[in-house]
């Protein structure tokens, strides 16, 4: 008796000191991956400070998860929104934690960061020194000097906020703009000012441009008025074809396939469509399967189709990969929620 | 002893009734009868714990949610003070967890929970804890547990007052005021805290780095930084006011108002890179509740009726300056309403010591306006506006029967209906039993059973975009069994009780994307089971020499286990821990007085939290476990003219780092100093 009181009297400190307290420096780990491979964005969850970053090599088929917190030792963030690769860094848009991270696309390992934004969405590179960054509360698009990574200026979008997906031709980048507006934006990357928009249906949540060189919307619609698909001329700001979905399934995660010159998106099913099609196709891609389809990327070099399932949005998701007929090539499992597919080519 | 026991327990139980001369002779009749076999009638089979006064009254600064987290096996999910501090009671969620305030209800109507941070336990004279099926006699939907809270008249006769100071760390101040006068049949209290605080508390950030960068935008250096929590200032105010009256008759009349009016700074994540110059989240709450009650012993009959008011104003307030100069203009300016009338009737009759039966009917009417305030568009002036305007009306009626067929026998029966809007669940039974097993030692045996109904929310239901009217009530079978036993002596006395439970829920409410992107729609899918034992133990004993020792513990085994089926055939969340709930926790207060001196040691063990529904074990998947420790030391000074007391806390005591809720820093070391004054008016 004497002894068990004498043991418990030895362990009582440990444990009330707390012996098993974890939380503290993260170890830092090695990564050296040049070759071809894909990087996904995991959103995470909303204010649970849980996005992160995995990549994926198609022709090992192996996944690498949380490569951004074990390379850096720290956390990517809250919403990894999108990741975008340029001159040989990738940038990695963490949404509601304000900054971009620089990242070598090899090691994963920080090299620089682009802060002073509240709640950027997409980076898009203009030139070899100029990028713009959206954001869903800033009514101004920022210009980053990518030699610096510092804000160089403000584009002040006539009170749009909710800026969005960016793309570009010759002299004109188109930002739609997406939680209550109707707008895409025409900057004018010669004077970095507002040039104009184009007036299309509410809520347009994502944008492409095609091989023809038009443009492509996604709107959400609302009560009276249907979600659809706008083919755009970026040349004249007119609208050429508006594609109607049923009010239940709008589309969203507009996506170009350069190699066959294909659009796909998701509206509850996955479909694709040609890009010069005068009308929406009969069947899906890939049919829905009980759970919402939540990221869609396709890769530029194979036309391989990345389709993202969240599950229960608290997981580690399930990504499909398919060949461009539609046959299923490899399943893996990334971070939560993942939201969008960065392409590495060699 | 056991007549001594049994006195106690109807002092206890009769309460303030005793204290009026008149109807001394009709409350003995039936408070008599309830005590029977040693047991209140009440009680039969009821698992029950009550929050002990000395918890309750641990601090002016400590919410309920400290005192729920220290006094009972509920695991309260919190990132520090005056943040959003929910329940999980028998691994369930927050919505499951029915609480009352003077016998009206306190979850919101638009998202079923309640907010732990926001009740401070020095506005809670009485708090007890019903678990699983005990609930279900105090109302429906509970389907962990239900929390009881009241105030209830002061003892002290004539004038008496109590100011208490209190200043600590993080530039944090607590003020509280009561004042109560008794004076024949009528008596009345006033009760205010005021709380404020910078909240900037200093730690090291490992969830992100602090980078040096040259010229050129390249990375040179970098640290975990050590930083401030930002943005977590808060303000809270609370005013209590109570009345109450006893006529010749017999007649109880009380009125309980309390107003509560608070500022949050919602603090930024610690990977969040924004300063608090560029972002600011905030949340400003302002509730009046009102609850008049009357009640009254007609021999074997107690009848009483309540009614009352609650109004919520919310507000959650994001604004954001990109230029970083603090000239914030809104973002999101999320605003709601809510009205709540509420009435109830309710009737005790027990013809003789076997029998007692109980009957009452509570209805609540609520309004809701709810709906985003923020401008979206300058030029024309529109608001976004995109919530909605409902209005409900709820019903719960409930009968009871309890039977004591021998004194070591108890066995009741609960009914109970309820009515939302123009749908209603299905009869939610439950069914109760307890046996004295053995008299030597007070042990007694108890079995509960109960099905259960949870109807979903307002925002359930209507919120938008998302909400699905099609929602059905989520169903949920639980039982549980347990022994207790109850030891005294002249010097000592020592309470220890072990349960085991088992809860299975059907059609869970989860809100999941479902249709369309960004979309979260509540369906009923999930199905979980939860199981577990708690296990309590409070004791107490007196030295000779004069030195008092007690301590009060609490553990809990809880699984809660996803049993539904899968989403898509990658789900691996079926058989898993649900997140956010530990499967081990644990609580110890030890108090040891001598004298003027009280020194108090709290004690907190949470295993760890998943934060991903497959369980993962990596960094972003768990929130290790956490051991918290906490020591404060009181002395109490008695003057001819007014006692003084002066004390010391010391919280975090090991100066620990650690995280309760993933990207969420905890203060370190900190400590407060409090300073109550009572004067002595002369009372009689």
């Amino acid at each position: 008796m004497k002894r068990c009181l004498r043991n418990i009297m030895l362990a009582l400190p440990a444990l009330v000191a707390g012996a098993c307290m974890e939380y503290g420096p993260q170890s830092e780990e090695r990564f050296d991956l040049p070759g071809r491979g894909v990087f996904i964005t995991c959103e995470g969850n909303f204010m649970w400070d849980n996005a992160s970053l995995s990549y994926y090599d198609p022709a090992t088929g192996a996944v690498e998860n949380n490569v951004f917190l074990r390379a850096n030792g720290m956390k990517l963030g809250d919403v990894a929104q999108s990741m975008v690769l340029h001159d040989g860094k990738g940038y990695v848009v963490v949404n509601n934690s304000g900054v971009i991270y620089v990242i070598d696309p090899a090691t994963f390992r920080i090299t620089g960061l682009i802060e002073e934004v509240v709640s950027p969405r997409y980076i898009h590179f203009v030139d070899e020194k100029t990028a713009y960054v959206t954001d869903l509360y800033d009514p101004r698009i920022s210009v980053v000097d990518t030699r610096t990574n510092r804000i160089r200026a403000r584009i002040d979008t006539d009170g749009h906020k909710s800026t969005e997906q960016m793309v570009q031709t010759g002299d004109r980048v188109f930002v739609n703009c997406w939680s209550y507006d109707d707008k895409i934006l025409v900057i004018d990357t010669r004077t970095e000012s507002l040039a104009g928009s184009i007036t299309v249906g509410w809520q347009p949540n994502s944008l492409a441009l095609d091989a023809n060189g038009k443009l492509w919307a996604a709107t959400d619609g609302r009560d009276g008025e249907a979600p659809a698909l706008w083919r755009i001329n970026p040349a004249t700001l007119e609208i050429e074809k508006k594609f109607e979905l049923p009010p239940d399934t709008p589309p969203s995660r507009l996506t170009f396939d350069a190699r066959n010159n294909r659009i796909y998106f998701i509206a509850r099913d996955v479909w694709r469509m040609p890009a010069d099609a005068e009308s929406l196709p009969a069947e899906p891609f890939l049919p829905y399967a009980g759970t919402l389809y939540y990221g869609l990327g396709v890769d530029p070099d194979t036309a391989e189709v990345y389709v993202a399932d969240a599950i229960d949005y608290v997981q580690h998701a399930a990504v499909y990969r398919f060949s461009p007929d539609g046959e299923p090539l490899d399943t893996l499992r990334v971070g939560i929620i993942p939201g969008s597919f960065c392409f590495k080519r060699q | 002893m056991l007549r001594i026991a049994a006195i106690l327990i109807a002092l206890l139980c009769a309460g303030p009734a005793l204290a009026q001369r008149d109807s001394t002779a009709r409350t003995v009749d039936i408070e008599r009868v309830e005590i029977a076999g040693v047991r209140p009638m009440k009680e039969i089979g009821v698992q029950r714990t009550v929050l002990d006064s000395a918890l309750l009254r641990e601090n002016i600064s400590s919410s309920l949610a400290d005192a729920l987290s220290s006094g009972s096996t509920i695991f309260i999910k919190s990132y520090g003070r005056a943040t959003l501090a929910t329940a999980s009671f028998r691994g369930t969620a927050p919505s499951h967890t029915q609480v009352t305030w003077n016998g009206m209800k306190m979850n919101s109507p638009m998202l079923g929970q309640v907010d732990f941070s926001l009740i401070p336990s020095y506005f809670v004279d009485d708090a007890s804890i019903y678990h699983g099926a005990s609930s279900v006699g105090i109302t429906g939907g509970g389907l962990g547990g239900a929390i009881t809270l009241a105030t209830k008249e002061p003892e002290t006769r004539g004038f008496a007052m109590r100011y208490v100071q209190g200043v600590g760390s993080f530039t944090t101040f607590d003020e509280f005021l009561r004042l109560s006068y008794r004076a024949g049949r009528w008596s009345a209290v006033t009760r205010v805290l005021v709380s404020t605080s910078e909240n900037d508390f200093r730690y090291r950030n490992y969830d992100s780095k602090q980078f040096v960068t040259n010229d050129n935008g390249e990375i040179v250096d970098a640290c975990y930084p050590l930083q401030r929590n930002r943005n977590g200032a808060f303000r809270d105010l609370h005013l209590l006011q109570e009345f109450y009256y006893t006529s010749r008759q017999g007649d109880r009349f009380s009125l309980a108002a309390w107003y509560l009016d608070t500022d949050r700074g919602l603090a930024l994540l610690s990977s969040d890179r924004n300063t608090s110059r560029e972002k600011r989240n905030s949340q400003a709450e302002r509730t009046l509740r009102a609850v008049a009650a009357w009640d009254r012993l007609f021999g074997a009959v107690k009848a009483g009726v309540r009614a009352g008011y609650t109004y919520d104003d919310l507000r959650y307030l994001m604004e954001s300056d990109p230029d970083g100069q603090g000239n914030f203009t809104p973002v999101t300016d999320a605003r709601s309403r809510i009205h709540t009338l509420f009435a109830r009737a309710e009737a005790e009759y027990a013809p003789n010591e076997k029998w007692m039966f109980a009957a009452n009917v509570s209805a609540h009417q609520h309004r809701v306006n709810s709906g985003d305030l923020s401008l979206i568009d300058a030029t024309t002036g529109r608001r976004a506006d995109t919530l909605y305007r409902q209005q409900r009306f709820e019903l719960s009626a409930f009968a009871s029967a309890k039977w004591r067929p021998t004194p070591r026998l108890g066995i009741a029966a609960d009914l109970r209906w309820e009515l939302y809007g123009d749908r209603s669940t299905p009869l939610i039974p439950a069914l109760f039993v307890d046996w004295l097993l053995a008299k030597r030692g007070n042990v007694v045996l108890k079995a509960s059973a109960a099905r259960n109904y949870r109807y979903p929310t307002l925002n359930d239901l209507y919120f938008q975009p998302g909400g699905n009217p099609d929602l059905d009530p989520e169903r949920g079978w639980t039982w549980d069994a347990g022994v207790e036993s109850s030891l005294k002596s002249r010097r000592s006395s020592l309470r220890l009780s072990a349960t085991a439970f088992d809860s299975r829920i059907d059609d869970w409410i989860l809100w999941i994307a479902t249709a369309k992107q960004g979309v979260y729609t509540p369906i009923n899918i999930r199905r979980v089971h939860s199981y577990g034992v708690e296990g309590k133990l409070a004791g107490s004993t007196e030295t000779p020499s004069g030195w008092r020792l007690a301590c009060d513990g609490n553990i809990a085994w809880t699984r809660s286990v996803n049993r539904g089926d899968k989403f898509s055939a990658a789900d691996e969340s079926v058989g898993k821990q649900l997140v956010y709930i530990p499967v081990w926790s644990a609580a110890l207060t030890a108090r040891v007085a001598w004298r003027r001196w009280e020194l108090v040691y709290k004690w907190q063990w949470y295993s760890e939290r998943f934060t991903m529904s497959d369980n993962d074990l990596g960094v972003l998947g768990r929130v290790p476990p956490y051991i918290m420790n906490d020591l404060s030391l009181e002395k109490n000074l008695e003057f001819r003219r007014l006692a003084l007391s002066v004390k010391g806390c010391i919280y975090n005591l090991f100066n620990e780092e650690y995280q309760s809720v993933l990207g969420r820093p905890m203060p370190r070391l900190n400590a407060a100093v409090f300073i109550g004054i009572t004067p002595k008016f002369g009372s009689r």
